[in-house]
């Protein structure tokens, strides 16, 4: 126990081990599964019907969206190239499920349904339709534990999106899904409703990707740091369909082989 | 030497079963009270077929819910190692209980059992500190006991012959 919470070589047995909990991970998901599939099989005509317009309109409100960020990139590229900034790439995203979640409250982890074999690795983020979700911390053959930003141990570098303002989110303790801004003075400019982004530090996130709304400030004079609680903005205890980001610089190279990711992860 | 290993697959498919009621996804409140799976399949085969099932059995049941939960390998491996060894050395007695005295002595190993996990993920880092809650799943365990005694019992005599 001493020897896996401090040192490297067990990882491997432990890869090697996770290969006879796939079966009970796919049996364990059964019922989640079984009840999507009479969610698709049994849906109505006029509810197809009706799904399919609203669709169409956020097709279109996605592409008027789109054509108005197009001109915003341009804009954006040509002031960074002023500015002789980094240009940010954007990676490839690896389509995953949920299909778990840890069996105790103290810890808020999730299991996916990708694993060495699909090239995830440890450290790899996380990220759902709105907002970042999370990282990997442990890797299996089809399957992998991602920790959740909401989780105490997890903590998110992150901006204000209004003026850029830094600060780290760490998950609060209990059950809540919630966020709690580390070490801001009480002069910094934080208000309830701004949205928190990535800020890119610790290079594990992307940068400007939304993670969580303020919802409470609390100054209080008899403490050093100002009280500052937020909500992801991810579902996290509803969504299924989450994606893998792959960085530019993982897609080059080819994909590792089985061994090479459980070997070399460093929690 | 056929019915012997026999024997095994019995137990083995119990354990199976054990394993995924134990990392079945159930809602927020239910988290705290879900009964510990594993750790009462272990006691009854220890105490039922002591000298087949004994101390390796537990530490190999345990290592692989472990895995299956994602904690350090040898946490619950631990664990279960106690739970196995104190049934073992109280087999005969338990035997002579009713379920409902067998579910006192569950409930005792049940609470020692989570108290020394969520310890030792503490002091390793593991987690952060949370209130007392899970130890709820101790007295679901205990009072599920009585029940899945009856069926594992039957169980036991619909499929093994001593």
């Amino acid at each position: 126990m001493f020897a896996d919470s401090r040192f490297d070589y067990l990882h491997s047995v432990r890869f090697f081990l996770s290969y006879t909990a796939t079966p009970v991970y796919w049996v364990a998901d059964m019922p989640a599964r079984t009840s999507e599939l009479f969610d698709d099989v049994f849906v109505s005509h006029s509810d197809l019907l009706a799904e399919n317009e609203r669709l169409n309109n956020e097709l279109l409100l996605a592409q008027r969206e789109l054509q108005v960020l197009a001109s915003l990139a341009s804009e954006n590229s040509r002031l960074r190239a002023l500015s002789e900034a980094v240009r940010i790439v954007e990676g490839e995203v690896l389509a995953a499920e949920i299909v778990n979640r840890s069996p105790d409250r103290a810890s808020k982890r999730v299991l996916i349904n990708r694993g060495a074999l699909q090239g995830v690795f440890v450290g790899q983020a996380m990220l759902a339709a709105d907002g970042l979700m999370g990282q990997v911390v442990e890797v299996m053959p089809r399957s992998s534990w991602v920790l959740l930003v909401s989780d105490p141990l997890h903590v998110t570098p992150v901006e204000v999106n209004r003026n850029g303002e830094r600060a780290l989110a760490r998950g609060v303790r209990g059950a809540a899904d919630e966020l709690e801004l580390e070490f801001v003075t009480q002069t910094q400019d934080v208000r309830a409703g701004d949205l928190l982004v990535s800020s890119g530090m610790g290079q594990i996130f992307p940068k400007n990707f939304p993670v969580a709304d303020v919802i409470s400030v609390n100054n209080d004079p008899g403490q050093d740091f100002a009280v500052i609680k937020a909500r992801p903005r991810a579902e996290i205890n509803s969504t299924r369909h989450v994606m893998l980001l792959i960085p530019p610089r993982v897609h080059e190279t080819p994909v590792p082989d089985v061994e090479a990711p459980a070997s070399e992860v460093q929690p | 030497m056929k019915s012997r290993s026999y024997t095994y697959w019995v137990v083995i498919i119990s354990l199976f079963l054990a394993y995924l009621l134990a990392i079945v996804p159930l809602p927020d409140w239910a988290m705290n009270w879900r009964p510990q799976w594993v750790l009462m399949f272990v006691f009854y085969w220890t105490m039922a077929l002591p000298y087949r099932v004994g101390l390796g059995f537990a530490w190999a049941a345990g290592l692989l819910l472990d895995v299956l939960e994602g904690t350090m390998l040898g946490l619950n491996a631990l664990t279960l190692l106690i739970v196995a060894y104190v049934t073992l050395s109280l087999h005969q007695r338990l035997r002579m209980y009713n379920p409902i005295q067998q579910s006192g002595l569950l409930f005792i190993l049940a609470l020692v059992a989570l108290g020394l996990s969520h310890w030792l993920r503490v002091i390793s880092g593991q987690i952060e500190p949370v209130d007392s809650m899970y130890l709820l799943a101790a007295f679901s365990s205990a009072a599920i006991w009585p029940a899945l005694f009856s069926l594992l019992r039957s169980l036991r005599r619909g499929f093994i012959k001593n």
